[in-house]
């Protein structure tokens, strides 16, 4: 299967790493790129922004790969991680209000469908996710989706959705319990 | 509302939030120091990225413009030794597909080997007849050196065999060379030193598996020059 090829094909290459080889960095490269670009531009809408970050993020995998154990996580979503962080780093770092505008919990229509992917594991991962995120209030998965897709803080999800900062970290809170409750069944 | 440290440890409400990316400022910082010095609490955040991560399914693939991985590539620190296009089939099996390719190819070489100046690879066209048979690059850092065919064609019974002619003008063998391929030859030890600029590399057609005397038998069918570009 193509999703197991590419992984092995990730996972392989990250091995080869930490003895310096460059021409398997830009495998990783070539085959996650695109989706890790589209993550931080994602979280940060500004091109040269996210091109600095996806810089980063490569030059950490070259530094880091020594330390991704495929036994524990899978690769993308050590790559993922580390583009979302990355960018997130970024995002403080900045002067610059983004994902700012007000989000109601019924903007959330959490309708997609499970979207074929190059990369990413594999479509199960995927519906079962998205239906433990189906079981959630609307207002905590309107609020997750801000926290993993914009990169939106606990203040700046209190101001998007105009409710105290105690009530947003308790919304997230519970969100998060019982998102791992409903992944684990 | 119920307390939800009730339901989860605090410890691992941390874990959560720290891979859902919602804390800033010195939490963040925190979160961050305590991942590098408490494998149990890396575990957690590493479960929790696993139990998010199907989620960025939704967010589509941007290709990336080229000059984010030259800017990568560049931000590396300096190549090993024994290691990238030497080795590269690939760019061998390129740069023979045309000879007229050849500058651009040493260039590219030199760009690659822009760190060590006084070790700058040498190329020679080992031309004969009109024709360029071989294009040969040494690898001075690495005592190598590797011969492309070009415009030779195989002769019926003979092979072609390549020669080092230093300033005294006697050839040294450095082995056979083949038409359908690039061939990678390790310089003797003792021949390192006379494999230097101005230096002339001779392809001579022996019987199979080279000269029996140690010294051109057969016709030598082209020489070039060693330079240095």
């Amino acid at each position: 299967m193509d999703l197991d090829a590419n992984r092995n094909l990730i996972v392989a290459a990250l091995a080869r790493i930490p003895a310096g080889d460059r021409a398997a960095l830009q495998t990783v490269y070539r085959l996650t790129s695109a989706k890790l670009f589209g993550v931080a531009l994602r979280i940060l809408e500004e091109r040269s922004e996210a091109e600095d970050v996806l810089q980063e993020v490569y030059v950490t995998v070259w530094r880091k790969a020594a330390d991704f154990d495929a036994a524990r996580a899978s690769p993308m979503t050590w790559l993922i991680a580390i583009a979302r962080n990355r960018a997130i780093d970024r995002l403080r770092a900045s002067k610059q209000s983004r994902h700012t505008a007000p989000i109601e919990a019924a903007d959330d229509v959490a309708d997609s469908a499970p979207m074929a992917d190059r990369v990413l594991e594999n479509a199960q991962d995927y519906a079962r996710l998205h239906g433990c995120l189906d079981g959630l209030e609307a207002r905590e998965r309107t609020a997750l989706r801000g926290a993993f897709f914009d990169g939106n803080t606990y203040e700046d999800l209190a101001a998007r959705m105009n409710v105290p900062l105690g009530t947003m970290k308790s919304w997230i809170r519970r969100a998060m319990i019982k998102l791992k409750s409903c992944l684990q069944q | 509302m119920s307390d939800p440290a009730s339901q989860m440890p605090e410890d691992e409400l941390l874990a959560a939030e720290c891979a859902l990316g919602v804390l800033a400022g010195a939490e963040r910082d925190a979160a961050e120091g305590r991942i590098a010095r408490d494998p149990g609490f890396a575990r957690m955040v590493i479960a929790w990225e696993e139990r998010l991560a199907p989620w960025a399914a939704e967010i589509p693939e941007v290709p990336a413009p080229p000059q984010v991985w030259d800017r990568i590539a560049a931000a590396l620190p300096a190549q090993k030794q024994n290691a990238g296009w030497w080795q590269s089939l690939a760019f061998w099996r390129g740069l023979s597909l045309a000879t007229g390719a050849l500058a651009a190819a040493c260039i590219g070489a030199l760009i690659y080997l822009g760190n060590a100046p006084s070790q700058a690879p040498l190329t020679a066209g080992i031309d004969g007849g009109g024709h360029r048979h071989f294009v040969a690059t040494v690898d001075t850092r690495n005592g190598r050196i590797a011969v492309v065919p070009a415009a030779y064609s195989a002769d019926a019974t003979r092979e072609p065999e390549l020669w080092l002619i230093p300033a005294d003008g006697k050839p040294r063998p450095l082995g056979m060379l083949r038409a359908d391929r690039a061939v990678t030859i390790a310089i003797p030890a003792g021949l390192a030193t006379l494999a230097v600029k101005d230096a002339t590399l001779a392809v001579s057609l022996e019987p199979a598996g080279g000269s029996p005397t140690g010294q051109p038998t057969g016709p030598v069918i082209a020489s070039g020059k060693l330079t240095s570009l």
